[in-house]
């Protein structure tokens, strides 16, 4: 049930995500947080089943970090991107697979922003907007609809406004509070969106 | 059932399993006691014999078990468990295929005998008299309780084995019952 | 753990402590007593011994009472109204006491709550076996923290163990709902912990099939400055409601209350039995003076 949605503007990307987390038909928890960094610009979104979002997102930000450590220098989002998807393949083909659907938004100082959408065959493409989970049903066409090239963050979070609403207003599920992160070259923050 | 002096155990289910699972508990109580000079106490068996039906999780030996014995302070003591392990030191308790049929009727009649706090169990019966249960009512409830479950469960029958633990050491009756 | 990293290659270091849990594991040796014979058994998965077949955990699923078609069933004790939560004073955690092998009550004096240590408390839910063996290894785990550290586990740290042992074994057919609770530096602690590898905290959790019925009355009454008195209150009737409610819940209920000094046990077995008839009678009273 966990929905992820993020786009690429002019010079940032800019990322949401619900805080619920469910277990079969309850919320067991209201402020999750599915956002986990990888490295000072590089922000990955997990859904999927907690006990492996959790484990993935620890075991992949620690040998990023550690990576980072011994070659003094911190990966950029092509290969974090390339790196996640070869674990999850990896994983796919062994006795036990993580069943994690994400996307990884990062802002690199030669190729500036970017967006990656993986799920959790190994499947991986750069995208400039993308969604997972039932709510990447009724994004998407808001996105295809009103996302351009090159948008300054007012114009991205609105159109991310216009996601929610549409959420709020079609999706039988109550999904009453995301988290919002911007990516860009200063870093991760967190920003206000005004729930619709 | 298989017994030392002190603890006793009664396994019903798949007596293959039951069979290696006396001779494994057998052996560990044995070098227990060669290691530690003292016979392995039936609190301690019991744990033991939690961990070690734990221990085949996935692919369980398909056994009811109850264990009973004097604990550390010469009181009396049952434990029951589940095939897998899961245990509690309780007071009486039914297992095996008629566990269903005779565990109400203990509740109905041990519990007044044995004389459990009122926290324990409800009020199943009216005007309980609490009062301490003797040997030979509780052979009686034993015998009684046989009696009926051979009566109305098919897999019980032929005769019973009774075991008694008292600080005088283990005394063994064998009971008949109906041959059908 | 950090001793494991010696001897390999430097940026395989965070893989050694993802998959040192199996290590860990060689440890968690369930029957010491494993014998050549049983040896062969031994899978993937170190000291328990497995059906020889290409899926464990399936083979003993079709001899569950989760499938109707078997005859032989191997029966495990299921069904619960756990619940915990944090407020000013410290934790609350409240639980029946009813086992249930299909529709027969196996026991209806389950200690649903274990003793982990003066300063931890974990609840069972799903399998009693399951829930007591590794809450039993997790004691182990916590006190050697202790005597290795000086100083006693954080409830975060203790979670974190349990979790990464179960995450382990996913999709083996492990079935465990627990709740973690304690008092720490930070103070108090509540996690919830299950055997799909889930592990989150937050102020209020229930678990186990009343856990609904718990919930309803759990968020309606649920403050964080709620009194010692209010916050026994608010668990006995949560836990009340539940096993109204749910077949599956019953029995008696054991409530616990975590402070700065250790845990204390506020309820010890208290029979729901009477205790509806109470509430009833409140309840009487209170449509008595409405009326008026």
């Amino acid at each position: 049930m966990d929905f992820l949605i993020a786009l690429v503007g002019k010079d940032f990307v800019l990322t949401a995500a619900d805080s619920a987390s469910a277990r079969s038909i309850m919320r067991m928890k209201s402020d999750m947080d599915k956002m986990i960094p990888l490295s000072s610009h590089a922000l990955m979104l997990l859904a999927g089943p907690v006990g492996d979002c959790s484990n993935f997102g620890d075991y992949i930000q620690a040998n990023l970090k550690l990576q980072a450590l011994t070659n003094g220098f911190e990966a950029s989002t092509h290969a974090t991107a390339n790196y996640v998807r070869k674990n999850i393949a990896d994983a796919l083909r062994s006795r036990g697979a993580y069943q994690v659907n994400s996307l990884i938004a990062g802002v690199d100082e030669q190729d500036g922003p970017s967006l990656y959408y993986l799920d959790y065959l190994g499947t991986m493409v750069k995208v400039p907007y993308g969604a997972h989970g039932y709510g990447s049903f009724f994004t998407f066409a808001t996105l295809d609809h009103h996302y351009r090239e090159g948008m300054s963050l007012e114009e991205a979070t609105d159109v991310l406004k216009k996601c929610f609403l549409e959420i709020k207003t079609r999706f039988l599920m109550n999904l009453d509070s995301f988290k919002v992160r911007v990516v860009d070259a200063d870093g991760i923050r967190e920003v206000e969106v005004a729930q619709p | 059932m298989s017994s030392t002096d002190k603890t006793v155990l009664a396994s019903a289910g798949f007596h293959g399993d039951v069979l290696t699972l006396v001779k494994r508990i057998g052996v560990r109580m044995q070098n227990y006691e060669y290691q530690h000079r003292k016979p392995m106490s039936t609190p301690a068996c019991a744990q033991m014999l939690a961990t070690m039906l734990y221990g085949k999780r996935f692919f369980p030996y398909y056994t009811y078990n109850i264990l009973a014995g004097l604990d550390a302070d010469g009181k009396g003591c049952v434990f029951s468990y589940d095939p897998v392990g899961s245990y509690e030191r309780e007071h009486y308790r039914a297992a095996g295929t008629a566990s269903a049929l005779l565990q109400p009727f203990l509740d109905n009649q041990a519990r007044a005998l044995a004389r459990i706090p009122d926290y324990i169990g409800r009020k199943n019966q009216q005007g309980v008299v609490f009062e301490p249960i003797s040997k030979e009512r509780a052979m009686t409830i034993i015998k009684d309780v046989f009696t009926s479950a051979a009566e109305r469960d098919i897999y019980t029958g032929d005769a019973v084995d009774i075991r008694i633990v008292t600080k005088d050491g283990l005394e063994e009756h064998r009971f008949p019952l109906r041959c059908d | 753990m950090a001793f494991e990293f010696g001897g390999m290659p430097q940026f395989e270091a965070a893989t050694c402590a993802h998959r040192s849990t199996s290590k860990a594991l060689v440890k968690h040796n369930a029957g010491a007593d494993v014998d050549e014979d049983e040896q062969q058994f031994t899978g993937p998965v170190p000291m328990f011994s497995l059906p020889r077949t290409d899926n464990p955990s399936e083979f003993l699923h079709q001899y569950s009472d989760a499938n109707p078609d078997s005859k032989v069933k191997i029966q495990f004790a299921h069904g619960t109204t756990t619940l915990g939560f944090k407020f000013q004073h410290g934790v609350i955690i409240a639980v029946d006491s009813r086992a249930s092998a299909g529709s027969y009550i196996a026991s209806q004096t389950v200690k649903k709550v274990i003793e982990i240590n003066p300063y931890l408390l974990g609840t069972m839910a799903g399998g009693a076996a399951d829930c007591s063996y590794w809450e039993r290894v997790l004691a182990k785990e916590c006190r050697l923290f202790e005597l290795r550290n000086g100083e006693r586990i954080s409830v975060a740290a203790a979670s974190k163990i349990l979790a990464n042992i179960v995450y382990h074994y996913r999709g083996m057919g492990l079935s465990m709902g627990t709740m973690i609770c304690g008092w720490d530096k930070k103070g108090p602690g509540l996690f919830y912990v299950d055997s799909d590898g889930t592990r989150l905290t937050n102020n209020l959790f229930s678990v186990g099939s009343g856990s609904t019925y718990a919930y309803g009355v759990l968020d309606a009454g649920y403050r964080w400055d709620l009194s010692v008195e209010e916050a026994h209150e608010l668990a006995r009737r949560a836990i009340y409601h539940a096993t109204f409610r749910d077949a599956y819940s019953g029995g008696h209920i054991n409530l616990y209350h975590m402070k700065e000094t250790g845990w204390e046990r506020i309820l010890n077995m208290q029979d729901v039995g009477p205790l509806h008839y109470e509430y009833e009678a409140m309840k009487e009273q209170s449509m008595a003076t409405t009326a008026d």
